[in-house]
């Protein structure tokens, strides 16, 4: 099959000569065979896992949820350049988009359920690995749906045979009930002959904590999504993000935290480091709505540029529908400091080993926070390899 | 804390509202819309050059063909075959403030136009409607070289191969529909020339006054500052409020040599029935420094983004901004910069005040070329809510091609602080003082970058006025 479709709608448009309202995935000859997520390795105590469950079962999931969030839409208008109704038919929001949704529906992509017990507290992570051989175009659709009071981690890794080519896309839908707690790890280490996109949308109710850490560091071209709904007063949403792109890769990326509560908390810290002639695009937005008083949000971007030609393009976004809101973004882009520089070399690294420990150091600050030593250990020698 | 103590009031706009009856007598009214004939009229009215019709029905050709933009505010409710594209007095323009028509007179001198120029600027022209109906420039100022005109006068006078080698090069017809259309329609504006060396010491001012209904304003500014030369370039506007929409689709190139300044302010402040879809850019040559001080206060929809090309190397740019959008407004308001030199620097900073309903948006973009090698940006944005029924959003956006610049952005958005309220509160202060004193404060980080008086008329502006407090 063929690909064409546009993803990762910025939530307000802007100059068309910036190239960033939206992106496109054209790809042409797909042979998508696999649709269906790999088993975890284990499951957990507390932890209930139901393979291909339906669309009705999925409605029925966020329905509650949904009428909730239209429960507190209000007269206020939009921003301008509104691209909110493009995605209004999707029952979960997501980064990428609705564009997503009709793939999947039409890859008749089967939908995993990972539940938690109300109350339970998980602390063994699910692990789903999804690991591709040369050739191999997959589709993964999941949920993670932790119930009142409880806890989950569910970690997801992406890795294929050396110099495999393939294409692997994900859409992973989150539900945090009251009190509830989300930890969704996602390591991509794909071959560079891949294409992928990676897509999460979660809703978060009173209360409750959705955490996301994204390490993406192979594949030849990828688009991620990242959208939370902070439906609830006093939930809150982190995220974490580290990328390295080299040669020709590219990344295309768009978070979203929805603040719709009272008393809401977002913080997005992303760090990247981009060689060669790699392309990146960042789209961050905080969405304060009408309602949403006393929240706070913060979006934090550090990105390295190691070669004079690479491209970077970012649109750090923050939309703002009340008065009682703290918002703030922060950017930093550039190279390495010539006092970084002097520093090192002053101790004996030369550039080019000082580049290489920036590097490291930046992907280790976001890979430390997976809570398994082993995915660490496989970071840091794919890093290394790729180095 | 009340709601209620929390009110800024709108602005007294009883100066500007004023309206002047435009009889037939005194004044001569295009037909509405924007056509091929229409615009063949214009250009006969005003005597232009063949090359100069070409390029007027050549821009309407392109405006018929143009689509409006899908990120802005909306401007559904601007109908353009209500719009008249120009409206004149009959009396030529006067070179003597005595000789101006006496209605006309007593609008720029409510407006306190003649007062600023007996005591603060160098020159000054007065547009009202669609041509100028003053023009004066001191006479030392003149006797430096210094050219200060009206558009018209230097399309066919002795400066018309300059205005044919730079009209419209800057901002072509191309660039969007309204630039187009102030190809095919634009009249009037002013052409100012800084000879090679020349510093001029006090501001020139232009001010445009939009005083017929459903009318459209379509002025030119050209200004070419030579090598080394600087200069203060002043722009104030205003109009009386009418039920129907008003367009102004104003242009502005400015031409910065090397090592040359050039600082243009601008106190936009239209009634809040006017269509603001104005274009300013800039292009800035070796080591020279351009700087944008900008309030905007008035209209009703407003897109406005003044662009700055860093051309040659060493050049560098300052853009200060205020925005306040009150009851009614959509104001959509930011810079563009575009490095293309070495060692270029850039510096965006800027407030916006949302109040009453009004939407605030900072839009902005910062353009790093692959050859623009040690280049600087900081951006710095940031957005006060003062209740729960606007909007403040701010849209930026960086596209960086080389690894050797260095890029800093940050932006905010909040509320005033209980905090800060409370503290000055704990000093004396009442709760109103306490929070115009924020206000005030917010806002300082431009009123200090202009002249005094025009810092006067934007803090009375955006005078806050309590009550229940």
């Amino acid at each position: 099959m063929d690909l064409k479709m546009k993803v990762n709608h910025l939530p307000a448009l802007t100059y068309r000569f910036l190239k960033s309202n939206d992106s496109e995935i054209d790809e042409k000859d797909l042979h998508i065979k696999s649709t269906r997520t790999p088993e975890p390795e284990k499951i957990p105590a507390g932890v209930i896992v139901r393979e291909s469950i339906s669309e009705e079962d999925v409605r029925g999931i966020f329905a509650k949820a949904k009428a909730k969030i239209e429960s507190k839409k209000t007269d206020i208008p939009g921003p301008n350049g509104d691209t909110a109704p493009l995605n209004d038919s999707q029952i979960v929001r997501t980064g990428m988009g609705v564009e997503i949704d009709k793939l999947m529906a039409e890859m008749d992509a089967e939908v995993m359920l990972i539940t938690t017990k109300e109350g339970s507290k998980v602390t063994e992570p699910v692990y789903i690995d999804f690991v591709l051989k040369d050739g191999e175009c997959a589709l993964g659709s999941q949920i993670v749906y932790a119930k009142k009071d409880s806890e989950i981690t569910v970690i997801m890794e992406y890795d294929s045979e050396p110099e495999a080519k393939g294409f692997l896309g994900i859409q992973t839908r989150l539900l945090a009930e009251e009190g509830a707690k989300i930890n969704l790890i996602k390591v991509q280490m794909l071959s560079e002959g891949f294409v992928h996109f990676d897509d999460i949308g979660s809703i978060c109710d009173d209360k409750a904590y959705v955490h996301t850490i994204n390490m993406q560091l192979g594949a030849g071209k990828t688009w991620g999504g990242n959208r939370t709904t902070l439906l609830g007063d006093a939930s809150t949403f982190d995220n974490h993000t580290g990328y390295l792109c080299r040669n020709k890769q590219s990344y295309d990326m768009n978070y979203v935290a929805d603040q719709m509560g009272k008393k809401t908390a977002s913080n997005m810290i992303f760090r990247g480091v981009l060689l060669d002639e790699a392309v990146k695009t960042f789209r961050g937005t905080l969405d304060f709505k009408s309602g949403s008083t006393g929240s706070v949000g913060d979006e934090q971007e550090d990105t390295l540029l190691l070669s004079p030609d690479v491209i970077n393009r970012t649109m750090p976004v923050i939309l703002c529908g009340e008065e009682d809101v703290d918002g703030r973004h922060g950017a930093s882009i550039g190279q390495l400091g010539d006092d970084t520089l002097f520093y090192m070399e002053s101790r004996g690294i030369d550039e080019e080993a000082a580049k290489k420990l920036m590097i490291r150091a930046r992907m280790e600050s976001i890979a430390r926070m997976i809570p398994d030593e082993a995915i660490i250990v496989r970071i840091q020698q794919f890093i290394r390899t790729i180095l | 804390m009340s709601d209620n103590n929390k009110a800024v009031v709108d602005i007294d706009r009883s100066v500007y509202d004023i309206k002047d009856v435009e009889n037939e007598q005194d004044f001569y009214r295009m037909e509405d819309g924007f056509t091929e004939d229409i615009v063949r009229k214009i250009s006969e009215e005003k005597h232009d050059p063949d090359w100069m019709r070409e390029f007027r029905l050549k821009s309407l050709e392109i405006y018929n063909k143009l689509e409006m933009p899908d990120w802005g505010p909306d401007t559904d409710d601007l109908d353009m075959n209500l719009i008249s594209s120009y409206v004149r007095s009959k009396s030529d323009m006067k070179g003597k403030w005595e000789d101006v028509p006496e209605d006309i007179k007593n609008t720029f001198e409510r407006l306190g136009i003649p007062e600023a120029e007996r005591e603060s600027l160098a020159g000054v022209g007065a547009q009202y409607d669609s041509e100028l109906v003053y023009h004066n420039v001191k006479d030392e100022v003149a006797a430096q070289g210094v050219v200060y005109t009206d558009m018209e006068s230097a399309l066919t006078g002795e400066y018309s191969d300059m205005v044919h080698e730079y009209f419209m090069k800057l901002v072509p017809p191309t660039d969007h529909k309204y630039a187009a259309l102030h190809g095919a329609v634009w009249s009037g504006g002013s052409f100012v020339y800084v000879p090679k060396g020349v510093k001029v010491d006090i501001p020139l001012q232009s001010y445009f006054r939009l005083n017929a209904a459903g009318a459209g304003q379509f002025e030119h500014t050209l200004i070419i500052v030579d090598e080394g030369a600087d200069l203060h370039f002043i722009e104030g506007c205003s109009a009386p409020k009418y039920n129907v929409a008003n367009l102004h689709a104003g242009c502005v190139e400015l031409y910065v040599k090397k090592n040359a300044r050039l600082r243009y302010s601008t106190i936009e402040n239209w009634s809040k029935n006017m269509y603001n879809l104005n274009t300013k850019r800039a292009l800035v040559e070796e080591g020279a420094r351009m700087e944008w001080v900008s309030g905007s206060f008035g209209s009703h929809t407003s897109y406005l983004y003044p662009m700055t090309i860093l051309k040659g190397d060493h050049s560098n740019m300052e853009y200060t901004g205020i925005t306040f959008a009150g009851k009614g407004q959509n104001l959509d308001t930011g810079a563009k910069v575009i490095h293309q030199g070495k060692y270029t620097s850039s510096m965006i900073s800027t407030k916006s005040i949302s109040k009453s309903g009004g939407i605030g948006t900072y839009r902005s973009s910062v353009t790093i070329n692959k050859e623009a090698k040690h280049a600087k940006t900081s951006v710095s944005c940031d957005s006060l809510m003062l209740d729960s029924i606007s909007r403040a959003d701010t849209i930026p956006g960086m596209d960086i091609r080389t690894n050797d610049a260095d890029v800093g952005h940050e932006a905010k958005i909040g509320r005033i602080s209980d905090e800060a309220v409370f503290y000055l509160m704990s000093r004396g202060l009442s709760e109103a003082d306490a929070r115009a004193l924020i206000v005030s404060g917010f806002a300082n980080p431009v009123s200090k970058e202009l002249p005094l008086e025009y810092a006067v008329e934007m803090n009375n502006l955006i005078k806050l006025e309590m009550s229940g407090g």
